[in-house]
């Protein structure tokens, strides 16, 4: 692809873009193309439009429209594909991409280009008209609710396109364009406008982000899995993102498309099915999982299709992991060199340490253990306490209870604060017992089922929030131990030799951290400033707001040379603290 | 009985129990007049407390369940309130998994509790929050139309969005404070009392 004007800049890699020009996303794919990398055509509006745009008083100038129609015709080039065309259709997805994530910038459109004559064409092709009556109506849909605002529940089964525009109409008094032009120009225009709605204004007044910035757009052309011989979809991690195991592991879905894989509604493959089906490709994909895991530091995750035989990569990012495995990847990544240790001790965050390290059910108590009921895990974590059933005597009982009701409302919280567990007959992972739960870090296990927690009576139990099951009686829980994560012995010692303040069991002379005086409320943060007052000149500090943010910002303002852990606080986690508070992350985020 | 009695009594059961301020900030009245109807409600057996902390009685909310078929006999048999009420559940649907994403986030071996360490998740799940709170607006001015105390809930949001956007993010589902989530379920449960409805459990 040439440029054709500065108004429209193709990503293909051949200029070094950053993503104060074209936005993170814009900036993405140029990167993977500058690697050599396979990624469907796009180009970008770059930042600077966007202003233009403002200045104009939301006017898409000619000159611009005019180089985004040389640069559709530059996609139709490369792919052999045609907007609009009904046998070889180009369909196109289209995004926003500010230099800074925030609220308020348009989510992405897909399959921009869906006409009537496409539909039809996609399901002679595909030999399937349900998937292109599926594509054009989710189409319809994600443009009525993005670009016009339209306020309708998700499609049903059997919706056509037709249902979905005339409820579009009813619903905003516009129409979805018939033409894919029109489509695409309204789109381009929804970008742009975004970046003034309430919200994101709003967001950059609250955090000082200039008013006279601006979003990038960014036209890809999308490619299929389904629609032809020898393709298909998948993700790759280029590490196993469950154990941490340096191993790529990923999943593939024989002709499917799109979102087929990450929803979870299609029964995937192992990666060595699409290695045995296509070695080169299986084998390009690895590399280039590899290459894009080198340059960027981290594992990633890789979304890809495959069309005809050729591998495009769709999109590469961080890969999420769980806790377990982020500790593993950290100490791997720097014991290969690909990252230095004081970045490793970036990569874990300590609720993720905290997640590890919390005190489990030992498996021999938990077999053996007599189980009262099983629902929903709404909260993660394991507390005993005498059930009673209603809010008031939560609040006013003396011990550990746990609160036990056929469902919560705005009349439980206080003896939802009371307990140290919660569980309810009714309601799923969404309910009110669910989310203030969590939001009071209580464990629950919800919708164990109507009628049976009258059988708990007042004795005591023990809910296990992670496996969502209720035990009888007060269960002793085990401490995990350091030792018993791998890597994670490596990673306390590099925090230990960084760590400025050591961590000790014990202290001839310590102070004991009171929070009255520097934090509120419970659960409100203290003040860094105060608590570094009450510390200065004490030879080593203890207490429970040690273990937070604001406490550990306190110690290093203070000076003070050493932390004495409580009895249930881990070296390991003040020490990552500690280390996170020294040296705010400089990792981009 | 007068209409502030019943309301200053409907607004302590949609709190469960509070302060005259609580009270009157629900309901956008005057502190004095609900506190003196507070006053009324623990003369009359509806209610025990006082000063800074009322809550309604068994024959308090008995009174409350039978006042209320009459009271909003007009109201419940309004289409356009069963219209708006529609859509508010919709919006309610949405809110829901919204509040539950905000707080536990997919990982690999299941969700795990949200570390906020991801901006673009947090401000995507922000972003959806601004969708919901813009028709959630529309549906208050829709029922306010109706019924002009429920316009007192969309100050309640706009302030707890608010925060949220200015980085105060306890603010989408905090338990404490008055949260998004927790005016929204206020707002919900003084609906389905006026309404007359039941609550279904989200699932």
């Amino acid at each position: 692809m040439t440029v054709t004007s500065n108004h429209v800049v193709p990503l293909d890699g051949s200029l070094a873009l950053g993503r104060e020009v074209v936005g993170n996303k814009g900036a993405s794919i140029g990167a993977m193309l500058a690697l050599g990398l396979p990624v469907p055509p796009a180009f970008a509006l770059p930042i600077d439009e966007c202003r233009r745009y403002h200045a104009a008083g939301g006017v898409l100038a000619d000159d611009v429209w005019e180089a985004v129609l040389g640069s559709i015709a530059s996609l139709e080039r490369e792919t052999g594909r045609r907007l609009g065309d009904p046998e070889e259709s180009l369909l196109v997805s289209v995004r926003s991409g500010a230099a800074v994530s925030m609220p308020g910038m348009m989510d992405t459109i897909l399959n921009l280009g869906m006409t009537d004559e496409v539909e039809a064409g996609m399901g002679r092709r595909a030999r399937d008209s349900e998937f292109a009556r599926a594509t054009h109506v989710r189409f319809c849909h994600e443009f009525g609710h993005t670009v016009l605002g339209a306020d309708l529940d998700p499609p049903g089964a059997g919706a056509t396109a037709r249902d979905v525009r005339a409820a579009v109409l009813a619903d905003t008094g516009h129409a979805v364009p018939e033409e894919p032009l029109e489509q695409l120009r309204a789109a381009i225009k929804a970008v742009f406008g975004s970046w003034s709605s309430r919200r994101a204004i709003a967001y950059r007044k609250h955090w000082g982000i200039p008013e006279d910035g601006g979003t990038a757009v960014i036209v890809q052309a999308m490619v299929f899995g389904n629609l032809a011989e020898r393709s298909g979809t998948g993700v790759l991690f280029t590490r196993d993102p469950l154990t941490g195991e340096p191993e790529p592991y990923g999943e593939w879905l024989p002709g499917g498309q799109g979102e087929d894989v990450v929803s979870g509604t299609h029964d995937c493959l192992e990666l060595a099915a699409l290695k045995d089906a296509m070695p080169d490709v299986g084998e390009r994909l690895v590399d280039a999982g590899r290459l894009l895991e080198q340059t960027n530091g981290d594992v990633q995750d890789i979304e890809f299709t495959v069309e005809r035989g050729r591998l495009y990569l769709l999109q590469t990012r961080a890969a999420k992991r769980s806790p377990l495995a982020a500790v593993r990847i950290a100490v791997d990544l720097a014991t290969e060199g690909a990252i230095a240790r004081d970045v490793a001790l970036q990569r874990v965050s300590v609720d993720q340490l905290a997640l590890v390290l919390a005190p489990r059910l030992p498996a021999a108590v938990a077999e053996t253990a007599e189980v009262l009921a099983r629902g929903t895990p709404a909260c993660p974590g394991v507390a005993s306490g005498r059930v009673v059933h209603d809010s008031d005597a939560a609040e006013a009982a003396a011990g550990d209870v746990v609160l036990v009701r056929p469902t919560t409302s705005p009349d439980d919280v206080a003896g939802m604060i009371a307990a140290t567990a919660i569980v309810t007959e009714r309601g799923g992972s969404t309910s009110h017992a669910a989310v203030v739960s969590r939001a009071l870090g209580r464990p629950s296990v919800v919708g164990v089922g109507a009628g049976v927690t009258a059988a708990f009576g007042d004795r005591e139990i023990t809910v296990d929030g992670s496996a969502g099951v209720v035990y009888a009686g007060a269960l002793d829980t085990e401490a995990v131990e350091v030792a018993d994560v791998p890597r994670l012995e490596d990673l306390v010692a590099w925090a230990r030799e960084i760590s400025p303040v050591e961590v000790l069991d014990h202290a001839p002379e310590v102070v004991d951290v009171q929070p009255i005086g520097v934090g509120l409320a419970e659960g409100a943060p203290a003040d860094p400033d105060l608590l570094a007052e009450q510390l200065r000149g004490a030879p080593a500090a203890r207490g429970a707001l040690l273990a937070t943010a604001e406490g550990a910002e306190a110690v290093l303002r203070s000076g003070v040379p050493t932390v004495v852990r409580t009895a249930d606080q881990h070296a390991a986690t003040l020490l990552l603290r500690l280390v996170q508070a020294r040296s705010p992350s400089e990792e981009k985020r | 009985m007068t209409d502030i009695d019943l309301m200053a009594l409907h607004g302590l059961v949609v709190r469960k129990a509070g302060s005259p301020a609580a009270v009157a900030a629900v309901l956008g009245a005057d502190q004095g007049e609900v506190s003196a109807a507070l006053h009324a409600a623990v003369a009359a057996g509806h209610a025990v407390g006082r000063d800074e902390r009322y809550m309604v009685t068994p024959a308090g909310r008995t009174w409350l369940d039978e006042r209320y078929p009459i009271v909003y006999a007009e109201f419940r048999a309004d289409p356009e309130a069963t219209a708006s009420y529609d859509r508010f559940e919709r919006i309610n649907r949405d809110l829901l998994r919204l509040f539950t994403d905000w707080q536990m986030v997919p990982s690999p071996g299941g969700p795990v509790p949200n570390d906020h360490s991801d901006r673009d998740y947090d401000n995507g799940i922000i972003n959806r929050l601004g969708d919901a709170h813009e028709r959630a607006l529309t549906s208050l001015e829709r029922f306010a139309a109706l019924q002009p105390r429920i316009g007192v809930y969309a100050q309640r949001l706009d302030n707890a969005y608010d925060q949220v956007l200015a980085g105060d993010i306890d603010y989408v589902s905090g338990a404490r404070i008055d949260s998004y989530h927790t005016v929204w379920f206020e707002l919900h449960e003084d609906l389905l009392r006026m309404l007359g409805r039941e609550r279904e459990e989200a699932p």
